[in-house]
């Protein structure tokens, strides 16, 4: 639960400062970061605290806020010189923006944490260091317990600022985990911190797929002794369930009322649109043979999916509209596990190579632009971008057992997700970032 | 499982399995379905079964040999086996069930559910619907021989069951299979 609105931060930026300025500022910023000019070189200041007391729990909010700005890779971060203040007398601190620029900063965050009988407040301040300009001041409350929440809140204003664009935190990741010995679904932070088990059904349960507003959980569930498409309403705790004979498998949301998945009821495998309540919506697909994992253009005008019409599996994508398929993927035998970029412009699939490699590719829409991310490392599987494009959650069996691992869109740091017992698999990133 | 009585035979079988299967299949690619132990099997799958009543009445140890039998299946239904990423059933997945139709024709108050099942190469949403097709491929083989289809249901378990756990084809070749489980 995130208790910071846009709406305050942009009242409190206004009070401040000129809109022309702050327009110009963001504006600035957003095209820096885009030229791809690489990394933000970012000082970020320890925060300070009224009495000793409190020098935990700001060394705590210190990690959280590093940590997390560290995560998205938009940044370099650096301790900003040791005399970044000056004038340190009295009431009034000024920042020694010399120092900064000559370490290479181009912004400085830094403020104060206290803990007032329980409330905490956290008071952050950003400066373009060359202009000397100060970006943001904004003050975030909480209590003890929602620390993380209270720097995650200050991350994602700064990177909205710095970007232009919403950031991944408060964003969600779905996946399995058989820790317990049966495969559940099981739900996490973004960056891994904060696991929480969603089913305990003791059977299998497998290819989790959040809502894009987060209020429904889809997925694979095998408690009835074949596997069932389970829509589980959060907030409520309900179940909706299809009803119809045979398969239904691998969920795939079009928009926050309608998903897609397999079904067998009519012999063959096809895929349709199934409401919240479970009622079919529509059938998609009229193909013979197995049509699968459907992923949806950010319009939900456009499904792409897994089809073996040909023989083998590989991509195609349908417009919904008019109906016409056309394929996607023409090299690799074994194509499977489309994922949709938010943006829009791309698809991220796997490529089952020869022996036991699979591995992670992205291309465009129109087929153009084809990119290897993951080589000699396993089986690299299941691919879903974050919410703003920028990384891509998947699984890894390159250290032996199936764990989730995360990467920037373009395949460069890739490391393990989270350390968790048994093995993890099929993570699905949420749409939402509240 | 319930194997404690044919245990001995069992192991005499997979010992023969390993053994034929080695030199049976030399290339490294997923052709080869090797079943457990195809050469002693002979005398237990004559096509003709399927219009001999007498096929049926399985007197343990004739029956739990051959083909569709393993450590993970000791009868009455044998199991079929299938190539890689494949619903085709060889002549030897045909012959079991035949096999498999005669004895139901005379025990006809008897179900089957038929699980399909896959090995763990490739991923695991598409071997989930490739089971899906492995099982109806075997009812409906068993249709087209008389049987009443509401005597038969599917499941697919895809790669999530696996029989034997370990890596390399002989194992993966004892997971793609139509495993048949009685239902009374």
């Amino acid at each position: 639960m995130q208790f910071f609105r846009y709406v305050v931060t942009a009242v409190m930026i206004f009070l401040c400062f000129p809109l022309s300025l702050f327009a110009a500022e963001r504006g600035e910023y957003i095209a820096i970061h885009k030229e791809g000019s690489g990394k933000i070189t970012l000082a970020l200041n320890k925060l300070d605290v009224p009495v000793k007391e409190e020098s935990r729990l700001a060394e705590r909010l210190d990690a959280i806020i590093h940590d997390g700005l560290d995560f998205t890779g938009l940044f370099t971060m650096i301790s900003p010189p040791i005399n970044v203040k000056t004038n340190n007398s009295g009431e009034k601190v000024v920042l020694n923006f010399g120092a900064l620029d000559s370490v290479g900063a181009a912004v400085y965050a830094g403020g104060a944490v206290s803990n007032t009988s329980g409330s905490i407040t956290l008071y952050m301040e950003v400066y373009d260091t060359s202009g000397a300009k100060l970006l943001l001041n904004k003050t975030y409350n909480g209590n003890p317990q929602q620390l993380r929440a209270i720097g995650y809140a200050f991350c994602a204003d700064l990177i909205e600022l710095l970007t232009g664009k919403k950031s991944i935190f408060g964003s969600k990741i779905v996946f399995v985990s058989n820790k317990t010995g049966f495969k559940e679904i099981y739900e996490c932070d973004f960056d891994g911190h904060e696991l929480r088990q969603l089913t305990n059904s003791h059977s299998i349960s497998l290819t989790p797929a959040l809502s894009p507003d987060g209020r429904y959980l889809a997925y694979t569930d095998f408690s009835s002794g074949r596997p069932a498409l389970y829509i589980r309403d959060l907030s409520e705790g309900k179940i909706s369930t299809i009803g119809k004979s045979g398969i239904s498998i691998d969920p795939g949301w079009r928009n926050s009322r309608e998903v897609a998945t397999t079904l067998s009821f009519e012999g063959d495998q096809e895929i349709y649109l199934i409401k919240t309540d479970g009622s079919i919506s529509r059938r998609l697909t009229f193909s013979k043979g197995i049509d699968l994992s459907p992923s949806f253009s950010p319009d939900g005008n456009k499904m792409a999916y897994v089809s073996d019409r040909n023989g083998l599996p590989q991509i195609f994508i349908e417009d919904l509209p008019s109906g016409q398929v056309s394929r996607l993927t023409f090299s690799g035998r074994y194509n499977t596990q489309p994922s949709w970029s938010p943006a829009g412009d791309k698809i991220a699939y796997t490529t089952w190579e020869s022996g036991s490699e699979i591995n992670i590719f992205v291309t465009g829409i129109d087929g153009s632009g084809l990119k290897q991310l993951t080589e000699k490392s396993g089986e690299n599987e299941s691919p879903s971008w974050s919410p703003d494009g920028r990384m891509i959650v998947f699984t890894s069996s390159r250290q032996g057992s199936k764990k989730l691992y995360i990467m920037q869109s373009t395949g460069e740091n890739q490391r393990p997700l989270l350390q968790s017992e048994g093995e993890q698999m099929q993570p699905s990133w949420s749409k939402f970032c509240q | 499982m319930k194997s404690k009585i044919n245990g001995i035979v069992i192991l005499a079988l997979m010992v023969t399995a390993g053994c034929s299967s080695r030199s049976a299949v030399t290339a490294p690619e997923a052709s080869g379905r090797q079943a457990p132990s195809p050469k002693i099997s002979s005398p237990v799958t004559p096509p003709e079964t399927v219009s001999l009543p007498t096929a049926s009445a399985p007197s343990s140890s004739a029956s739990l040999s051959g083909y569709g039998f393993d450590q993970w299946q000791n009868g009455p239904l044998g199991d079929v086996f299938y190539d890689f990423d494949s619903t085709v059933l060889s002549a030897e997945a045909q012959n079991q069930l035949k096999q498999n139709a005669a004895w139901l024709e005379n025990n006809s108050a008897n179900k089957a559910l038929i699980e399909g099942h896959c090995d763990s190469r490739g991923t695991s949403e598409y071997n989930m619907d490739l089971g899906e097709r492995r099982a109806s491929s075997a009812k409906e083989y068993l249709v087209r021989l008389g049987i009443a289809s509401s005597r038969l249901e599917t499941v697919s378990f895809g790669e999530e069951r696996p029989f034997d756990t370990g890596k390399g084809e002989d194992a993966w070749a004892k997971n793609r299979r139509a495993h048949f489980v009685m239902k009374k």
